[in-house]
C-alpha cells in the first residue's frame, strides 16, 4: 500500500517540476482583462497570448486563442506592462554600492556587487516592477557603471539586459559628506580624502572629464596615452555612446549638472531632481530627461537629506505641462512608496493618467534603451506584465500576479 | 651458516642498545597494527599492518616483506581504528595579525611561510584534534593575501612544507574602509584588472608571476566567498581567467550548485555547529550528491564535529572521512604526500577507540611523520620490547 502511494507522490512531483520547466514553452492566453498596453488606447475585454517567454498576440476579444493554449480568465482585472524603475535603490548589500577608496571610479560595475537574492528584488516584484536600473551609490563623485536587470533570476547573468547602461555622477553633499582633512586621529581612514565641499565635488567631475578629453585628443595623435579603464568610460560619455545620470536634487546642483554637461558636451539625465520645478526653463532648454525620485516625497531622508532640496507635489504636473520628459522612480528616498503608488501620486497631483503610467513603463524603457524588449505590450516583446486587481492607479490596486519572460514570479504574500 | 645463530642472537642486544640511546631509534621501521586501518577511501584493512619507514608508509598489509616485518618495532593499537591524519586545507592558526598585510589590498606574492611560527601554541594543539597537516594561509582580510604554505605540527615544534595555493578574498573583511577597495565591485575590479594586465603582458614582477601560475592552473586559487554575489564573482573570475578554483567558506554554495559542478570548483566548508541552520547542516550531503569536491575546514577544534554533524544529517561516513583527509589534500594538490596511508605517503595517522565519526570515540593518539606527537603509545611487542616504549617518540 505504501509503495504505490509513495511512487504516486514522486510521479506528481516529477510532473509538477516538468510542468514548471515547460511553462515557458506552452502557450497561455489571458482573456477578459482591460489591457493598458502602453502607447495605444486601452483595450477592453482584451486578449494577451504568451508563448516561449514572448508576447504572441495582443488585442481585443477578436484575437483568436491558439488551439491547445491554457486560458486564464482575467475578467475585471487590468493588465499593464511590467513596471520599470529607472533609479532603483536596492539590489546590493548596503556597503557594496559605493567604492569609498576613490572618489572617481567610472569603470566600476555595480553588476559585480549585485545580489540576485536581495530582498529588495522580492519587494519590487510584489509591487509589479519587472525591470530595474541599478546604479552605484551616491558616496562617490563618479561612482561607476549602472546596469539594467530583471527582478527575477537565479544568476545575475540571466537577469541582465545591459551591464553598462549608464555612468553615475553625483552632485551635492553626498560625495563630500563625512570627508575631512587629516587632523590627528586615525590616518588610515578613507574619509581623509577630497572633496570636502560642493565646489570640490564639481572640481572632481571637471578634472576627470578634462583628463579624459585630453587623453582622447592625444589618442588621435601619434603618442597614445597608456590605457586607463576609467578614462575610457568617460571617453564613451564624451563621444555620446553612454549616457551620464547626474544626481542633482537642489536647484543649484541641477544648474551645475546642466552647466558641466554643456561645458564638456555630453548627454546627461538629471536624476532625483527634486527642485526641478525651480529650473524648468533651463531643463526645457537643455532638452534633458528628468528622473523624479519619489514624487510623494516632501523632504528627503537618508543620504540626500543634506542637499537642501525642497520637493513639491506639483513638480510632476509642471514638467508634464511644460513638455519636459520625465520618468518616475523610487530613487534613494527611504520613504518612497511602491513605484505604482508614486505614479498614482503624480496622477493625483494633476499628471494625466496615461502620462503617469507611461512614466513607469515605456518612458523608462525608452530612456534606458530597452524599449525593443520591454516597457509596453506588443507582439514579439518580452512577456513582462502585471495583472492588477484594479486600475493600477487606483489606491486599492494590488499586483495579483507578476510575470517575467512569461513565467509567473514567486511572491511572498 | 654456522655463524648466523650467534649473529642473530646479537641483534636484539644491538637493537636494545640503539633503543636505549633514544633518537637513533628514529631510523627503525615501525610495524603499525590495529583492528581496523583505513588506508584511503575504499581501502580498509581488518586486523591490518602497515610498515612505516623513515616517516613514510613503506608497505601496506600483505605487501610487507617478511624480513622487514620481523625486524620492525611493533606498535599495536589492538581493537582501535587507525585513519589518515586530518588535513585542514586553510587556516591562520591564531596568526591572523601576521598573515594580512593591512596597508595593501593586493599582495599575491607574500608567503605565509615567512610568517610561520613553529612554536605557536595553536599549531601545537592541532594533534589533539587529529589534524596532522594544515594549509597555513594568508588571512582573508586581503583581496589577494598571498601564498599559503603546508605546515605540520610536531611534539615540540612544527615543520614547514612547500608553498601551496594563492589566497584571494571577496568577503566583508577584505572590503574595508581602512583602505581601498571598500566594496565588492571594487574588489572584483581590482582582481579582474590585475589578471587582465597579466594576460596582456602589461604586468610584470613577482605578483604577476603568481597570477600567471594561477592562470596556467599550475597553482590553485583559494577564494574566500560566502554570499551569492561573492560566489558568483569568484566563479566569474575563474571562468574568465581559467583558474583552478577552490571556494572557502561558501555559506550560500547551494545557490550556485550547478555552476560549482559545471566549473569543477572545489570547496572548503566552514565549521558546522549543532545549532546551525538546517540548510547549512545539509550542505555537505547536497555537495556530495552533486559530485562537488569538498573538505571540512573552519575552526581546527570543530573539524571532526563538523564531519560528524554532516553524517548525522545524511552524509555517508566514507565521504565524510574522505572530506577530512584525502579531500582537502586533493584540493591542496598534495594527495601524493598526505591525506592517505598509501605507500609513499607521510606516516600521518590518528588512532580512535571506535569510529572517528562517532563523537563518543576517544582520540587515542596522533602520529606525524612516523612519530607519536599526541596521546599514548600502545604496549609494544617485538625484539626491542623492554625499551621500545620509552623510545616510541
Amino acid at each position: 500500500m505504501r509503495i504505490p502511494h509513495r511512487s504516486c507522490v514522486v510521479t506528481l512531483c516529477t510532473a509538477l517540476a516538468f510542468g514548471a520547466a515547460l511553462a515557458a514553452q506552452t502557450t497561455t492566453a489571458y482573456t477578459g482583462a482591460r489591457i493598458l498596453a502602453g502607447g495605444t488606447p486601452a483595450i477592453e475585454n482584451g486578449v494577451l497570448v504568451v508563448a516561449g517567454g514572448k508576447i504572441l498576440a495582443i488585442g481585443g476579444a477578436s484575437v483568436a486563442v491558439p488551439e491547445g493554449a491554457t486560458t486564464v480568465a482575467c475578467n475585471g482585472r487590468t493588465i499593464t506592462p511590467g513596471l520599470i524603475d529607472a533609479a532603483f535603490g536596492g539590489g546590493t548589500a548596503a556597503g557594496d554600492r559605493n567604492e569609498e577608496g576613490d572618489e572617481v571610479t567610472p569603470h566600476l560595475r555595480v553588476l559585480d556587487s549585485l545580489d540576485p537574492d536581495h530582498r529588495s528584488f522580492a519587494r519590487a516584484r510584489e509591487a509589479g516592477v519587472t525591470t530595474v536600473h541599478v546604479m552605484p551609490g551616491t558616496r562617490s563623485v563618479i561612482g561607476g557603471l549602472g546596469c539594467i536587470v530583471k527582478t527575477f533570476g537565479s544568476d545575475p547573468a540571466t537577469m541582465v539586459l545591459n551591464d553598462a547602461a549608464s555612468l553615475r555622477i553625483v552632485m551635492g553633499a553626498d560625495p563630500s559628506m563625512g570627508n575631512r582633512a587629516i587632523r590627528g586621529g586615525r590616518v588610515d581612514s578613507v574619509y581623509y580624502r577630497r572633496p570636502t565641499t560642493r565646489m570640490g565635488v564639481v572640481w572632481e567631475v571637471r578634472r576627470a572629464f578634462y583628463d579624459a578629453k585630453q587623453a582622447l585628443e592625444l589618442s588621435l595623435g601619434a603618442e597614445a596615452p597608456p590605457p586607463n579603464p576609467g578614462r575610457e568610460v568617460l571617453a564613451r560619455v564624451l563621444r555620446g555612446e553612454l549616457t551620464a545620470y547626474t544626481t542633482a536634487r537642489s536647484e543649484q546642483d541641477i544648474r551645475t549638472a546642466l552647466r558641466i554637461a554643456a561645458e564638456f558636451g555630453y548627454r546627461t539625465v538629471i536624476e532625483e531632481a527634486q527642485d526641478a520645478y525651480l529650473v524648468a526653463d533651463e531643463l526645457a532648454a537643455a532638452k534633458v530627461t528628468v528622473l523624479l525620485g519619489a514624487p510623494s516625497a516632501t523632504r528627503l531622508e537618508g543620504p540626500g537629506s543634506a542637499d537642501g532640496a525642497d520637493p513639491r507635489y506639483v513638480t510632476a504636473r509642471l514638467l508634464a505641462d511644460r513638455g519636459i520628459p520625465f520618468v518616475i522612480t523610487t530613487g534613494s528616498s527611504s520613504n518612497a512608496l511602491d513605484l505604482v503608488r508614486e505614479a498614482m501620486f503624480a496622477a493625483r497631483n494633476g499628471v494625466p493618467t496615461t502620462t503617469a503610467l507611461d512614466a513607469v513603463t515605456i518612458g523608462p524603457a525608452r530612456l534606458l534603451g530597452i524599449d525593443a524588449r520591454t516597457g509596453s505590450l506588443a507582439v514579439g516583446k518580452d512577456a513582462d506584465f502585471v495583472v492588477w486587481s484594479h486600475d493600477p492607479l487606483d489606491p486599492a490596486a494590488v499586483a495579483e500576479s507578476v510575470h517575467i519572460d512569461g513565467n509567473p514570479v514567486p511572491a511572498r504574500r | 651458516m654456522r655463524r648466523s645463530p650467534s649473529r642473530s642472537a646479537l641483534v636484539p642486544v644491538l637493537l636494545a642498545a640503539v633503543a636505549a640511546t633514544g633518537p637513533l631509534l628514529r631510523g627503525q621501521d615501525v610495524l603499525l597494527g590495529a583492528q581496523r586501518i583505513v588506508i584511503a577511501d575504499g581501502t580498509e584493512l581488518d586486523d591490518g599492518r602497515v610498515l612505516l619507514r623513515q616517516g613514510k608508509v613503506a608497505y601496506v598489509g600483505a605487501e610487507i616483506p617478511a624480513e622487514a616485518r620481523t625486524r620492525a618495532r611493533r606498535v599495536d593499537y589492538g581493537a582501535a581504528t587507525v585513519v589518515p591524519g586530518f588535513v585542514l586545507a586553510t587556516a591562520t592558526l591564531g596568526q591572523d595579525q601576521d598573515l594580512a598585510e593591512r596597508a595593501l589590498p593586493f599582495t599575491p606574492d607574500l608567503r605565509a611561510a615567512e610568517a610561520f611560527d613553529p612554536w605557536h601554541e595553536d599549531l601545537l594543539a592541532l594533534p589533539q584534534y587529529g589534524i596532522t597537516a594544515v594549509g597555513l594561509s594568508p588571512a582573508s582580510a586581503n583581496v589577494a593575501g598571498g601564498l599559503a604554505a603546508l605546515v605540520k605540527p610536531g611534539r615540540e615544534r612544527g615543520a614547514l612544507g612547500p608553498d601551496l595555493f594563492v589566497a584571494l578574498s571577496l568577503i566583508a573583511p577584505a572590503r574595508t574602509a581602512e583602505r581601498p577597495p571598500s566594496s565588492l565591485m571594487g574588489v572584483v575590479d581590482l582582481l579582474r584588472s590585475a589578471f587582465e594586465a597579466v594576460r596582456t603582458g602589461l604586468a610584470t614582477g613577482p605578483d604577476a608571476a603568481v597570477l600567471r601560475e594561477a592562470m596556467q592552473t599550475t597553482r590553485p586559487v583559494f577564494v574566500h566567498a560566502d554570499t551569492f554575489a561573492e560566489l558568483n564573482a569568484a566563479l566569474d573570475l575563474a571562468r574568465d581567467f581559467g583558474l583552478r578554483l577552490v571556494l572557502v567558506g561558501a555559506t550560500e554554495a547551494r545557490k550556485v550548485l550547478p555552476r560549482l559542478v559545471q566549473q569543477q570548483a572545489g570547496l572548503v566548508l566552514g565549521s558546522l555547529s549543532p545549532e546551525a541552520r538546517l540548510e547549512q547542516l545539509t550542505l555537505p550531503v547536497a555537495l556530495a550528491e552533486a559530485g562537488v569536491a569538498f573538505g571540512f575546514g573552519g575552526s581546527p577544534a570543530r573539524m571532526r564535529l563538523s564531519a560528524a554533524l554532516a553524517v548525522h544529517h545524511g552524509l555517508d561516513r566514507r565521504t565524510a572521512l574522505q572530506a577530512l583527509t584525502r579531500g582537502p589534500a586533493d584540493l591542496l594538490e598534495q594527495a601524493a604526500a598526505i591525506g592517505s596511508l598509501r605507500q609513499g605517503s607521510a606516516a600521518d595517522f590518528v588512532v580512535f577507540r571506535g569510529d572517528p565519526l562517532d563523537l563518543g570515540s576517544a582520540l587515542v593518539a596522533t602520529w606525524i611523520d612516523g612519530e607519536l606527537v599526541h596521546g599514548e603509545a600502545p604496549t609494544t611487542r617485538g625484539e626491542a620490547e623492554p625499551t621500545a616504549a620509552a623510545g616510541v617518540r
